[in-house]
């Protein structure tokens, strides 16, 4: 496996538990909340909302402006 | 019986002495508010990104992120805003849901046709997320029940997720040639979707998701 490839894993890993999170979080079985209810937590202070919108700008800025 | 010394600028007695102390009060709130701001990690976040990401030699982006950054801190001890007696309005109607979907789609594919790193595609990013951060600081009150509080282990979870996200993003940074060229070797999720963001599709299609990732958080 080149390191190309062993990047690429360990990315869709990472993606893989996320998806994982976000299914037991949806059976609310566990502990584990939806990613939808931790942003709903975060953005219900004011500084949290504007650094929530304030990445979600910079990803928009890091992949299509100068 | 003796006054000490600087308690009488409290007091409102004598010509001058209580515009000293209402200026040392409006001092000491002044600082007051530097030093929450600053203690506030969100503030502290902005800036830190905001400073790499210029020594990264992206100026505009440094600028807005710490712009947002000062705001918020000298905004952060203001009163809530109320409008007529109610909270400000976040969530907008569901009968608008459609039209912002239309319009985010139009906008898309007009604005994917202009090439990266462009100053008419940096114009038309920077428009939708001023708009959305202007969103943000005009909620002041978020409307709704108080959200259900996280569980610790839930909210460990989904922190080392993104924590490891950004380690391992970080790490194949580190790892390329310079700050500025991508390595094959060590890709990071930029350089993966470089061959997606050139073409005219990926660009809209990826502004299109961007989009509407905004508009589901200006719901939240």
């Amino acid at each position: 496996m080149s390191s190309h490839d062993a990047t690429v894993a360990i990315y869709a890993l990472i993606a893989l538990v996320g998806l994982v999170l976000e299914v037991m979080g949806r059976t609310g079985r566990t502990e584990v909340p939806p990613l939808g209810t931790v942003l709903t937590r975060i953005m219900h202070t004011r500084s949290g909302r504007i650094g929530v919108m304030a990445g979600w700008m910079w990803i928009g800025l890091h992949y299509f402006a100068k | 019986m003796p006054v000490p010394p600087g308690t009488m600028g409290t007091m409102s007695t004598g010509s001058g002495r209580p515009d000293e102390a209402r200026a040392r009060e409006g001092d000491e709130t002044r600082h007051a508010t530097l030093l929450r701001g600053v203690r506030n990690p969100v503030i502290v976040i902005l800036i830190l990104a905001g400073i790499f990401d210029g020594l990264a030699g992206n100026p505009v982006h440094a600028i807005l992120l710490i712009v947002v950054a000062l705001v918020l801190a000298s905004d952060v001890d203001l009163p809530v805003q109320v409008e007529g007696g109610t909270d400000v309005a976040v969530e907008p109607e569901d009968s608008h849901s459609l039209v912002a979907l239309v319009i985010a789609v139009v906008y898309a594919v007009a604005v994917g046709g202009f090439e990266r790193y462009s100053w008419p595609g940096t114009v038309a990013v920077i428009v939708p997320g001023v708009v959305g951060l202007l969103m943000a600081f005009r909620a002041a009150r978020i409307p709704g029940p108080e959200p259900r509080p996280i569980q610790h282990r839930g909210a460990v979870a989904w922190a080392s997720l993104f924590i490891a996200l950004g380690l391992w993003e970080l790490t194949n940074l580190l790892l390329q040639p310079d700050l500025a060229t991508g390595s094959y070797a060590h890709p990071t999720l930029s350089t993966l979707l470089d061959p997606i963001l050139a073409m005219h599709t990926g660009r809209s299609a990826l502004l299109f998701v961007w989009l509407v990732l905004g508009w589901y958080l200006v719901k939240r």
